[in-house]
């Protein structure tokens, strides 16, 4: 019984340890830069053969544009004569995505949820439902994506029709809710029996028992599975942008600067620049709810 | 008036399968009320399994249990116990005074008067300091402390604890032992208490029932019998060596008697 407990500190959000990933993070990004470059020096101009493999990448400045040329490209206009800077194209499209892949990672997330809450309340659900959830992430997305656009097209209630970006949206929450559905499964299943036998003796309802001990206790898991399902929206968004031909959106604009890769080789890497930081941006956003749910949890052991 | 009657209950798990287990034959047990009995004996003697008997947390196969004058069932709707397990149990997410708060909760009382409720049982526990740490800030003493204090919170007339120091370092169960008879002092709380420590029931309980495995029965009750207010000196009594003799002895009885018939396999 020792008096030497402390009052809890709010942790504060800028930590020591937090500044050095974020410097951590940006060391490595400059490492990566400089890789880059010291291969365009000691790299074969036109690819090379190890032991009869053609392993080694062309270090020409088509394959492989200098940083400060894929930089100086944003400041450019995107075609010869329009107005319109590169920077300000791609930051449109990845807004676009961002918000295609952000209703994605919603509808995902909740229908994960629902999953899971009914997987976990019903044992006969999930015997019958995990098969199919796991089945239901083989099936190529490639495949997929025309396939939702024609049943999205055949679909209208009263006025309303389904939009085409609807689609990819839909292609996101089929990534997103996968690994939702499993990991607060695992949650909710997680409290030891002890605090469900004391649930019990407080003669509280099932709900009562899932607000208050099963959910809370999942968070944990919840968390990283929102994270994963972050960065699946995005892929599912991105991958569903290029195989239906959605127009707005960073896929979209990878694929159309991809074909002018000859003729202006920095192009293409400012839109797939755009699509890293959309995931950035995404996992962040996750980061920041992580922050927050997680601020007065145990911390992991620090020894 | 008796705060539980148990007639003739036995409880089977798995009955009828390959795997049949039974846990409890044959067991009547009356405790008055404001009464502290402990259930002693060795692993799989079916204690816990009584507990949970009397906690409704099992339904007997055989056999009728009272508790407060109505059915187990109906008691725990009431919320007539409360209940501590050797895991003090807290939620990790609450705070201290939160976890108090829990069965208050929902029972649905509201916030005001649910914290004036918390504070007081901390102040009854000693850590009203304490009342905004989480419980991974405490010490397991601590945790075990606002373990019954939860357990006390709706004020029960009736307190079910499940080897509730078994988790703890001598000196600290000492200390609660005390602390736990001073509170059910005050309350007038009537006490069952699952433990497998001899002088720990001795000196907590007014009787101990001591409890033989395969199948579970009650082979002995032993009336403790100490003069006056138990306090630290009691651990120095003539009385308090006599009980843990007598228990030690009934237990002796028990193992001996598994020996002979060959079924001692620990």
């Amino acid at each position: 019984m020792s008096a030497t407990i402390t009052r809890p500190t709010r942790a504060s959000f800028l930590t020591p340890r937090r500044l050095r990933r974020v410097a951590l993070f940006f060391a490595s990004l400059l490492l990566v830069a400089v890789a880059w470059e010291l291969y365009k020096v000691v790299g074969p101009e036109a690819g090379g053969k190890i032991f009869g493999w053609k392993l080694l990448p062309r270090a020409n400045d088509n394959a492989m544009p200098h940083i400060w040329e894929m930089l100086e490209r944003y400041g450019r206009p995107e075609v010869r004569g329009s107005d319109r800077k590169i920077w300000s194209v791609v930051l449109a499209g990845a807004w676009f995505s961002f918000r295609l892949a952000l209703v994605g990672f919603f509808v995902g997330a909740a229908l994960g949820l629902g999953l899971s809450i009914l997987m976990a309340r019903f044992k006969v659900a999930e015997r019958g439902i995990l098969p199919y959830l796991v089945l239901s992430q083989t099936v190529p997305l490639i495949a997929l994506a025309p396939l939702v656009v024609s049943w999205g097209g055949k679909l209208s209630i009263g006025d309303w029709t389904w939009p085409r970006w609807l689609s990819a949206s839909v292609l996101g929450a089929f990534l997103a809710f996968f690994p939702v559905a499993v990991g607060a499964l695992k949650g909710l299943t997680s409290p030891p029996s002890a605090s469900i036998e004391l649930m019990d003796s407080y003669a509280a309802s099932w709900w009562q028992t899932l607000r208050k001990l099963r959910f809370p206790a999942a968070v944990p898991f919840i968390v990283p599975a929102l994270k994963l399902a972050a960065s699946a929206s995005v892929i599912g968004v991105v991958v569903a942008e290029i195989s239906t031909g959605l127009k707005g959106g960073i896929g979209r604009l990878i694929i159309e600067y991809a074909r002018e890769a000859t003729s202006d080789p920095a192009k293409v890497f400012t839109a797939v620049f755009g699509a890293a930081a959309l995931g950035l941006a995404m996992s962040g956003f996750v980061t920041l709810a992580d922050l927050y749910m997680m601020r007065n949890r145990p911390k992991e052991a620090t020894a | 008036m008796s705060a539980i009657e148990i007639d003739n209950i036995s409880k089977i798990f798995n009955a009828g399968s390959g795997n049949q287990v039974v846990a409890l034959t044959d067991i009547d047990l009356s405790i008055a009320s404001g009464e502290f009995v402990s259930l002693i004996g060795p692993s799989g003697c079916g204690k816990s399994t009584l507990l949970r008997l009397i906690a409704n947390l099992l339904e007997p196969t055989d056999g009728n249990i009272v508790v407060n004058g109505k059915s187990p069932k109906q008691a725990r709707l009431d919320q007539d116990y409360g209940m501590a397990f050797q895991q003090s149990g807290l939620f990790e997410w609450r705070t201290v005074a939160k976890n108090i708060e829990l069965p208050l909760e929902l029972k649905g009382w509201d916030k005001a008067k649910r914290h004036e409720r918390a504070m007081e049982m901390l102040e009854l526990v000693k850590l009203a300091d304490f009342a905004g740490h989480y419980p991974w800030q405490l010490s397991g003493g601590m945790q075990q402390r606002v373990a019954i204090a939860r357990a006390l919170a709706v004020h029960p007339s009736l307190l079910l604890m499940d080897e509730p120091f078994g988790a703890l370092d001598e000196m600290t169960r000492e200390h609660m032992q005390s602390e736990l008879l001073n509170i059910c002092r005050a309350s007038g709380t009537t006490v069952v208490f699952v433990t497998h420590s001899i002088p720990e029931a001795v000196y907590l309980s007014n009787r101990v029932v001591v409890m033989s495995p395969r199948p579970g029965r009650v082979t002995e009750i032993v009336n403790v019998s100490i003069e006056g207010e138990r306090s630290d000196a009691t651990r120095d009594n003539d009385a308090f060596f006599r009980g843990i003799t007598a228990v030690r002895e009934a237990l002796r009885g028990v193992e001996m008697s598994d020996h002979v018939r060959g079924i001692e396999d620990r």
